[in-house]
């Protein structure tokens, strides 16, 4: 009967087709470039006789929105000097004649004025220059010398026009500024806007600190301090600077990490020649432990859900990545490849294990499912490790590391980030040598939180 | 200690002799994957020269474009201006008409416009490294054979093959758009996404209307991808208007649906 | 033809159980390789045997003992060191010491402190193994973070890989 019923469907299905006579051709291939992308000058609709403001609400905005957008890769910014059109005039409506001309597929335009209350607003327009449509448009209130973020916002909201995803430009890289010879190298805590500017030290260097990781909730931030020559794992609100020892350990405590819903830390305990992995609820200060092996068991990585941790162990005898239940069930050995894998980070979208592989005496990031199949590495050097997602789960930072000399001189360590594509590879400019990079979450949904 | 080396070397040798035993069992076991699948495939009974320029004298054009951009855009002020279609503000216009009276040889502002259509013309007509795609065709029609709305197209071939372009037909349509469609590369390359396009072309290959064809998919809630990938599609026929069409056959061809899928190419 | 199957499926089981024997039996001893070492570990042995960089605790008494890549195992010289040092520690009653654990920079960097911690409770539980009191020694580890070559090559790795025994008073 069932059979039937298709069968007349099927039926039906060609026979219209038939009587359409419609000629089908697929279309299975197209260009990988970026996408062209004009972005105009913004205007103030009044006249402002701050000089440097001016500038900052006019120029520096639409700048840094295009920096943004060309530094994912996914966008090509057209020269600002083949413009034909006054940002005023295209802000109205674009004359898309005029923008097709220099092969501009989208273009951003922006207009912004001062409120009474002295704050600014910034409004923005997103064009289809092709179908000559709008795409999209949103205005933002702020203080004025709040243009940076609103920039980044707005990145974030074309981004996501126009990709489908969340985008990640409003957000914070915390890392660790590194100074001096590599035998006595200072290191300090430092944040900085997620495209290098606006950099914050939040320690002097007096103890050495490692490893510091953003809480995707929050502005907390949890990382290692040899504070009294105690190697301890601390909790930090960079906002309030307020510090805290992350429970009470008879040893080091290493390789801290929050859960993707920033109430717990997950972490290694090291005692006798064994680390294992524990976890601390930051409110309760319950402590957990989750292995119990005689191997080093350490990186652990929450799963976005919280239902799973990844983590590095050598109980096979050499370093490999494993799964496990949140509870510390079920461990499973993922990574089976030649070479020693570690420090496994689960993506923000839960698809994906970011990895650090060391094969041959090169260093590899790469990624591979939470099942351990289609391992794919994303770019190769002499010595790069600890990736960490960027809040869309699209692009990765990690640090790079120089050879030195023999006599111990031109080693460095640098930021670098690349997208999963493996060819957008990024230098993140720094003002001193930089190692373990983590990203926060975005901004914008802390706020709501 | 010794008494465990022996047992070792003892259980060592015996997994050798096991192995040695039970592995060629395994491997006999394998079976050769069959290598080659041959299709056939429908050729046209006359080659459209046209449509295949060798690659070089694509990247020729290409230059020479190049070239004209950089040429077009060095005085960038005066275009607008020089426009006769522009939006000027009404004090303004009083300016450009100074402007053009003291322009000794106005010759000069139409030679620009009639650039910029050249250029777009060109731009457009572009079918770049057709050549390349011929070897690509076989793959292409086999990929075809394994999509379900692909049936369609077999039951044309079977009863109404009127209506079906010829391979070089196809593939000159194929290579143009391909040139024309920037595939948003964020898109998840693990979701099924096709975007099917209804074209209606004039005679001389200039686009009458364009629209998608499941278009009530393109504005609900969680298909963002899908309408993202519809807009570029958009995109990619109008950068293509007017097409380079075949001369005859205008009744195959006046009404074309593009199926439009950015998987293999997300993939790769 | 079945029966034909079913042997191989036999075979194949039992070359595995060996195989897993096999397994178990190296974990067994890596696990309890703290203060015997034996001679069937390391292979591959690249544990420095110099005395570049290497101070003394007194005279003829190096301050340090070297590892081979990965390992924590200790190697011949290293107990023969860590004999010396046991002597010094008891002729000295009152002194204690801190050892600290090192790895080499071509690791990352969380393993590497975790090895660091391994290499020097390998030394520690050796000296108490001879009869240093436990409360006498403290541990730390710097994973890779204070090398005593800042060079990248081999020999400054083999050099890195190291416990240093350090008085505290």
């Amino acid at each position: 009967m069932k059979y039937k019923i298709l069968k007349v469907f099927i039926l039906f299905f060609f026979l219209t087709t038939k009587s359409f006579g419609l000629v089908s051709v697929d279309i299975t291939r197209g260009n990988l470039d970026p996408l062209p992308l004009a972005v105009s000058n913004f205007y103030l609709d009044e006249n402002l006789t701050d000089n440097i403001k001016k500038l900052q609400l006019e120029v520096k905005i639409p700048e840094l929105i295009e920096n943004n957008l060309s530094r994912s890769g996914l966008f090509f910014a057209l020269e600002k000097k083949s413009f034909i059109q006054k940002p005023e005039v295209a802000h109205n409506r674009p004359r898309f004649e005029d923008w097709s001309f220099i092969k501009a597929q989208v273009l951003v335009t922006g207009k912004v004025s001062l409120e009474k209350d002295g704050r600014v607003k910034v409004e923005f327009k997103l064009w289809d220059i092709v179908s000559a449509t709008e795409l999209s448009a949103l205005a933002f209130y702020t203080a004025s010398d709040n243009w940076r973020r609103v920039s980044h916002i707005i990145s974030d909201k074309i981004y996501e026009r126009l990709t489908g995803e969340k985008g990640y430009f409003d957000s914070r890289i915390i890392y660790v500024s590194e100074t001096g010879p590599k035998v006595d190298r200072k290191k300090r805590l430092a944040v900085m806007d997620q495209d290098g500017y606006g950099i914050k030290y939040l320690t002097l260097g007096n103890e050495l600190v490692l490893t510091p990781r953003f809480s995707p909730t929050s502005q907390n931030v949890t990382y290692m301090s040899y504070f009294k020559n105690l190697p301890r794992v601390y909790l930090l609100n960079i906002e309030t600077g307020i510090q805290d020892l992350v429970g009470d350990f008879p040893g080091m405590t290493f390789a801290p990490r929050f859960s993707s819903d920033g109430k717990k830390i997950i972490m290694s305990f090291a005692q006798e020649g064994n680390s294992d992995i524990y976890t601390m609820d930051i409110k309760t200060r319950v402590v957990e432990r989750l292995t119990d092996h005689p191997s080093i068991d350490t990186s652990p990585s929450y799963s976005p859900d919280g239902s799973y941790i990844t983590f590095n162990s050598d109980r096979s005898g050499f370093q490999q990545i494993y799964t496990m239940k949140s509870d510390g069930a079920n461990v499973k050995r993922i990574s089976f490849g030649e070479g020693l894998y570690g420090t496994p980070v689960w993506s923000p979208r839960g698809d994906l294990i970011a990895f650090t592989k060391l094969y041959k005496n090169k260093f590899y990031i790469g990624v591979m499912r939470s099942d351990g199949s289609g391992e794919r590495l994303l770019t190769e050097n002499y010595y790069q490790e600890a990736p960490s997602w960027a809040p869309n789960g699209r692009v990765l930072i990690f640090y790079r590391e120089t050879a030195s000399d023999s006599g111990g001189r031109g080693g460095g360590a640098k930021l670098w980030s690349i997208d999963l594509t493996g060819y957008n590879e990024r230098l993140i400019q720094t003002p001193t040598d930089a190692s373990d990079p983590s990203w926060s979450g975005l901004l914008s949904e802390k706020q709501k939180n | 200690m010794q008494k465990s080396l022996k047992i070792s070397f003892i259980a060592h040798f015996l997994i050798l002799v096991l192995s040695s035993l039970a592995l060629p069992f395994l491997v006999g076991k394998v079976q050769v994957p069959v290598l080659i699948s041959v299709d056939l495939v429908q050729i046209g009974d006359r080659t459209n020269l046209p449509y295949a320029p060798k690659v070089t004298d694509g990247e020729k054009t290409d230059k020479k474009i190049k070239d004209k951009v950089v040429t077009n855009q060095a005085p960038p002020k005066i275009i607008p201006k020089e426009k006769p279609d522009a939006v000027p503000l009404p004090e303004n216009i009083q300016k450009i008409k100074e402007l053009l009276e003291k322009r000794q040889n106005p010759v000069k502002v139409e030679d620009l416009t009639k650039q910029t259509s050249e250029f777009e013309k060109k731009e457009i007509f572009d079918p770049n490294k057709i050549s390349a795609l011929i070897d690509k065709s076989k793959k292409d029609n086999a990929e075809i054979n394994n999509k379900p709305n692909i049936e369609a197209t077999q039951s044309q071939q079977k009863n109404i093959v009127a209506s079906k372009l010829t391979i070089t037909q196809e593939d000159a349509i194929k290579a143009q758009i391909f040139k024309c469609w920037n595939i948003p590369i964020g898109l998840p390359y693990n979701e099924n996404l096709t975007v099917r396009v209804k074209v209606k072309l004039n005679k001389d290959g200039s686009l009458i209307s364009s629209e998608i064809l499941d278009q009530t998919r393109m504005n609900a809630a969680g298909q963002t991808y899908y309408k993202i990938l519809a807009e570029s599609a958009l995109r990619a026929v109008k950068l293509c208007n007017p097409l380079k069409v075949p001369s005859t056959d205008y009744e195959k061809w006046k009404e074309m649906q593009l199926n439009f899928d950015a998987k293999e190419m997300l993939k790769g | 033809m079945l029966l034909n199957n079913l042997s191989k499926v036999i075979l194949v089981l039992i070359v595995t159980l060996f195989l897993g024997a096999c397994a178990t039996k190296q974990q067994a001893t890596t696990a309890t390789a703290t203060a015997t070492a034996t001679a069937t570990t390391a292979p591959t042995d690249d544990a420095y045997t110099g005395t570049e960089t290497v101070k003394y605790l007194a005279d003829g008494i190096s301050d340090r003992i070297f590892f081979a890549t990965n390992k924590s195992d200790l190697t011949s010289a290293a107990t023969a060191t860590l004999a010396k040092q046991s002597t010094y520690l008891k002729a000295n009653p009152t002194l204690n010491v801190v050892l600290e654990g090192h790895a080499d920079e071509r690791g990352t960097r969380e393993y590497n402190l975790a090895l660091g911690e391994r290499r020097a409770t390998a030394a520690k539980n050796y000296l108490i193994s001879n009869g240093v009191a436990a409360n006498r020694i403290k541990v730390i580890s710097y994973g890779k973070e204070k090398p005593a070559n800042p060079a990248s090559n081999v020999l400054a790795w083999s050099q890195n890989r190291r416990t240093v025994t350090v008085k505290t008073n």
